[in-house]
């Protein structure tokens, strides 16, 4: 067999593949019938090329399909508009969201209640925290249920979530209940309730203690991602209490609010 | 950026319809079609972040590029051993190296066309990286010479002749399986 040129190669693959011009194409064709190396060559070439396609493309399996077509329809790249569509209570998506979040936590503790699951670092629960007050404000309303009265914020959060901590009045101190929401934080959704001092809201984040634990430790303040933080434990929760508020503000709604 | 609704109706028209071509390129890069369904669902998310990106030319060279990124980064973080260096597909496009050294005779058309699909499988997986992703943008995806040169960067000379290698390559493999 004759020994083609690297150029003549290359030239076969580009007919085979129909990427030359008209008038090299019909000189090259010309050549390929005339000589039997050519030819021999270019036979190769398209059985190799059929030969490949036929291979074909792997399946797209139909519930990859919907994974991937899911991407482009969940995904809403404002996070005021996605807070506020996921937690409107009418939406069906919030209890899918609470559903889950509340079996995906049930399974995972192996049927013990959800707040006994593993200890998170504190330093990602306050930053969690303080993200949540962030968003929160962003958010359309910062609060899922609007409301001053103690009465009707307290049963709401039970429903929701199956309880819910001690909701003090202090408006005679000057920090009016406005309303409370839940919060997911490392995978617990947990009850916040939103208290105002003039423009400032203050979120306070309770987390219940494991069942029996009557641990309890003074509130320690600190900033949080430019926020004012206090924590405190008592009462069978851990507190969050985070706002904007000045700290001595903040100290002094932490007073009043573990009086009651 | 587009609004909203127009980046879920770009995603749909760009990225859906191509879900097979872009799990035939991950498939062929990472080996193994059950990675290429995690490199592809990565790469439509990034595909997602980056709608705006799109120019309105051909949807495929775009999203097959994406997906080629993404290979390679997934390559980079779970098999950093197999990444084929850079370096080594320069030397390759040299003038000369493998063609003309004889390796025997060709084998015949009709050989080439009944060889078991398993034979053709494994040699494909035995090219080397840079033949193998020439060779299924094209072969298997259908990629013009240009949309190749285009996205991987390099002249369509690069492009013909990593081709031609391939398929001779994958050839002779065919050749002297039993």
């Amino acid at each position: 067999m004759t020994a083609l040129s690297p150029s003549d190669h290359l030239l076969l693959h580009a007919l085979a593949d129909q990427e030359l011009d008209v008038a090299t194409a019909m000189a090259l064709e010309a050549r390929v019938a005339a000589e039997p190396a050519l030819a021999a060559e270019y036979a190769r070439i398209l059985a190799l090329k059929a030969r490949t396609k036929a291979l074909g493309k792997p399946a797209v399996a139909p519930d990859f399909a919907a994974r991937i077509a899911a991407l482009g329809q969940d995904a809403e790249p404002k996070p005021a508009a996605r807070r506020a569509r996921i937690f409107s209570f009418d939406h069906p998506s919030w209890w899918a969201l609470a559903a889950s979040v509340v079996l995906t936590a049930f399974l995972a503790g192996g049927g013990t209640y959800w707040f006994t699951a593993l200890p998170q670092g504190e330093a990602s629960i306050e930053d969690a925290v303080a993200d949540g007050h962030h968003r929160a404000l962003l958010a359309a309303s910062p609060i899922d249920v609007q409301s001053s009265d103690r009465h009707t914020v307290k049963p709401w959060l039970d429903q929701k979530l199956g309880l819910s901590p001690p909701t003090a009045d202090l408006a005679a101190q000057g920090f009016p209940l406005v309303g409370g929401r839940v919060e997911v934080i490392a995978g617990n959704p947990l009850p916040v309730l939103v208290y105002r001092r003039r423009q400032h809201l203050i979120s306070v984040v309770a987390k219940p203690l494991p069942n029996g634990s009557v641990e309890t430790a003074p509130p320690v303040s600190k900033t949080v991602d430019g926020y004012n933080m206090v924590s405190w434990t008592g009462g069978g929760f851990h507190y969050w209490a985070v706002s904007d508020l000045d700290p001595a503000e903040l100290a002094n709604f932490v007073d009043d609010f573990r009086k009651q | 950026m587009p609004g909203n609704e127009q980046a879920a109706e770009l995603f749909r028209q760009i990225v859906v319809p191509h879900l097979a071509d872009a799990l035939a390129l991950a498939r062929w890069l990472t080996g193994s079609l059950h990675d290429a369904e995690d490199v592809v669902q990565e790469a439509s998310i990034r595909a997602f972040s980056a709608i705006g990106s799109y120019e309105g030319r051909g949807p495929r060279p775009w999203l097959l590029s994406i997906v080629r990124n993404t290979c390679f980064t997934w390559l980079a973080k779970n098999r950093p051993q197999e990444i084929v260096l850079v370096g080594s597909a320069a030397e390759m496009d040299g003038p000369e190296l493998g063609l003309h050294e004889d390796p025997g005779p060709d084998p015949e058309a009709e050989l080439i066309r009944k060889a078991d699909a398993a034979a053709v499988e494994a040699a494909i997986a035995a090219l080397p990286q840079p033949y193998r992703e020439v060779l299924v943008l094209h072969d298997v995806n259908g990629l013009s010479y240009k949309e190749i040169a285009a996205m991987l960067s390099i002249p369509m000379g690069t492009v013909m002749s990593r081709l031609s290698r391939a398929r001779r390559q994958i050839a002779l493999q065919i050749g002297r399986a039993p």
